[in-house]
């Protein structure tokens, strides 16, 4: 069944768009994080054009985020002083990422951009994530009742201006640092369409040294409003927001979170890490091998001016 | 006049007869393809008995259908130009698309990989051009009927914007890449279009537009040539644009891109909250 996406100007399967949140959600509801980051480079790979691609996804992730703040908040697990130190970062930096966007895209190379960024990010990633289940499973087999590591050790953090005392997350630390990496996701989520839970999320517990429990929710709470900045303003200046794609998507999701949560219960851990580590590095493989790939055609026209 | 008249209703009557036969299309392959849609819609644009609107005595045009529409379905549509002139004479369709600015971006490898390095804006390009003709176009143009103009010459009148520092080669070859692309597209068909003429005055020819159909209004002009001159023009418009509901949402996303923003901002949060809630219950 063919639907014609008004924003992408072309039909497209609905099964596969469906299907594509679904995995998405799958992904979510595995491991916490929203399926941003493989969504949109899949929407890429079956034909939608890169920056209407990220656009949607953004709204996507709206959708994905209230859905798991509601159980969050209702738990209580959201430092919403911490919430709101990270959004002030994230707020500008989403909204000089989507001025980035909105520039690359006028000179032409905001396909390419997207591209480049999703092969670092992802195998970066993909790297550490094999590394780390590889670690855990060898380490596990050696000694299971091993102790654990410190988790972190955090100089830089106690030094800088401007501190400020978060009850929820029990930390006294320099307001600076949740705005920069709220700043870093921000343009993060403007470029590459991803909520950037992936990032966020250990960045809160390695960098910040917030405690486990209160971290989803509160990054949850950032990105729901990083999300609808990036919505609103690709929306407003550069029109690529396609919201039948993005409603698409959304279902998938609703559908696939549920069986991933399920799932990740039921599976070992390590080895499901194992295996989004190896699926993430072949996605970038894909991404880039494209890019090296000699074109069938050197020239390609560029979007026509939208003349309002 | 009169024979004119007459020659209209023989024309009315040969349409309705290949609707009947499942499309408008005499050729066999791609007869049956679009037949009951477009055949609809040319019994109820033109009554047989209601002349064309455009025209001199000279030359009679109509369309099969007033307008393009894209709708959520569109996959290309072919055309129907039909109508009749005064005989001895010769005809040459022109279909242009809306002019505009076209950028043209060329890849280049760098490092390995391949970016765009290279960009040509050239104003005044036609987003679609097609000709047909009742004979080899060469043959018809040889004493110079100026108006005409084969799609290299259209090209050759487009204008590169800026850019000083190219030489005449170089942008010759981002016109090239434009024709390329363009070509790829099917906005460019290579191949010059047959006009068939039945019973010395009667003249049809398809115009094939595909499915990346750039909107606007498209000019669709018809010359009569005698001894290489044209004797009778006929321009008629033809609107290309999308309808339905995507047409809507579309229209919204570059006219009220704001609006646009919030509308799919409450969409998401709306669909997240309810789909979380539902899911949850399951």
């Amino acid at each position: 069944m063919e639907i014609y996406l008004p924003i992408a100007e072309q039909s497209m399967n609905v099964f596969v768009l469906l299907g594509l949140g679904a995995a998405a959600g799958l992904l979510a509801g595995m491991f916490g994080v929203g399926g941003g980051f493989l969504a949109t480079p899949l929407l890429i790979f079956v034909g939608i054009p890169p920056a209407v691609a990220v656009a949607s996804q953004a709204n996507q992730v709206i959708a994905n985020s209230i859905s798991s703040l509601q159980v969050q908040w209702r738990r209580g697990n959201v430092d919403l002083r911490m919430g709101l130190i990270l959004l002030l970062g994230g707020m500008v930096g989403s909204t000089a990422g989507v001025s980035l966007f909105t520039y690359l895209k006028r000179i032409g190379q905001i396909d390419f951009v997207i591209a480049v960024l999703y092969v670092l990010m992802l195998s970066t990633i993909g790297l550490l994530m094999l590394f780390e289940s590889l670690r855990t499973y060898l380490k596990r087999r050696r000694n299971p009742e091993g102790p654990r590591g410190k988790l972190h050790t955090h100089y830089l953090v106690h030094r800088l201006p401007l501190k400020l005392r978060f009850y929820k997350s029990k930390l006294y630390i320099s307001a600076l640092l949740p705005v920069g990496i709220g700043f870093a996701i921000g343009v993060l989520s403007a470029i590459l369409g991803v909520g950037g839970g992936f990032v966020l999320v250990p960045a809160m517990i390695y960098i910040l040294g917030m405690p486990t429990a209160v971290v989803i929710g509160t990054s949850n709470f950032q990105i729901l409003f990083v999300a609808a900045n990036v919505t609103f303003l690709q929306a407003a200046t550069n029109g690529t927001v396609d919201v039948v794609l993005a409603l698409l998507l959304i279902l998938g999701g609703v559908i696939g979170a549920p069986v991933g949560s399920r799932l990740a219960a039921k599976l070992p851990g390590v080895a499901l890490r194992g295996l989004m580590a190896i699926l993430i590095l072949l996605v970038a493989s894909e991404l880039l091998t494209e890019l090296l790939r000699t074109p069938g055609s050197l020239y390609s026209l560029s979007p026509r001016e939208v003349v309002p | 006049m009169k024979r004119l008249a007459l020659a209209l209703a023989l024309l009315g009557a040969m349409i309705n007869q290949a609707a009947a036969q499942g499309g408008p299309r005499v050729e066999p392959p791609a007869g049956g393809l679009i037949g009951p849609t477009l055949g609809g819609s040319v019994d109820s644009s033109l009554p047989p008995s209601v002349p064309a609107q455009t025209g001199t005595p000279d030359l009679v045009v109509d369309l099969s259908v007033p307008r393009v529409s894209i709708t959520s379905a569109f996959q290309g549509e072919s055309i129907l130009l039909f109508g009749m002139f005064d005989p001895p004479g010769e005809i040459v369709v022109v279909v242009a698309g809306p002019a505009a600015r076209e950028t043209v971006q060329r890849k280049q490898r760098v490092f390995g990989l391949w970016l765009n390095t290279g960009r040509q804006p050239f104003d005044d390009v036609p987003a679609y051009y097609y000709i047909a003709a009742s004979q080899p176009l060469q043959r018809l143009l040889a004493r110079g009927s100026g108006e005409i103009l084969s799609l290299e010459d259209r090209l050759a009148s487009i204008r590169p914007v800026a850019h000083s520092h190219r030489t005449p080669q170089q942008i010759a070859q981002f016109r090239g890449g434009l024709v390329e692309v363009k070509r790829r597209e099917g906005l460019y068909p290579a191949a010059i279009g047959q006009v068939t003429i039945q019973a010395g005055r009667l003249f049809r020819v398809d115009l094939p537009f595909p499915s990346r159909l750039p909107e606007g209004v498209y000019e669709v002009r018809t010359y009569l040539l005698r001894d290489g001159k044209i004797v009778a023009a006929v321009s008629r418009p033809l609107p290309v644009g999308k309808v339905g509901f995507s047409a809507q949402l579309a229209g919204w996303a570059v006219h009220e891109g704001t609006l646009y923003g919030l509308g799919a901002i409450l969409m998401a949060l709306f669909a997240g909250w309810i789909g979380g809630a539902i899911m949850r219950r399951l």
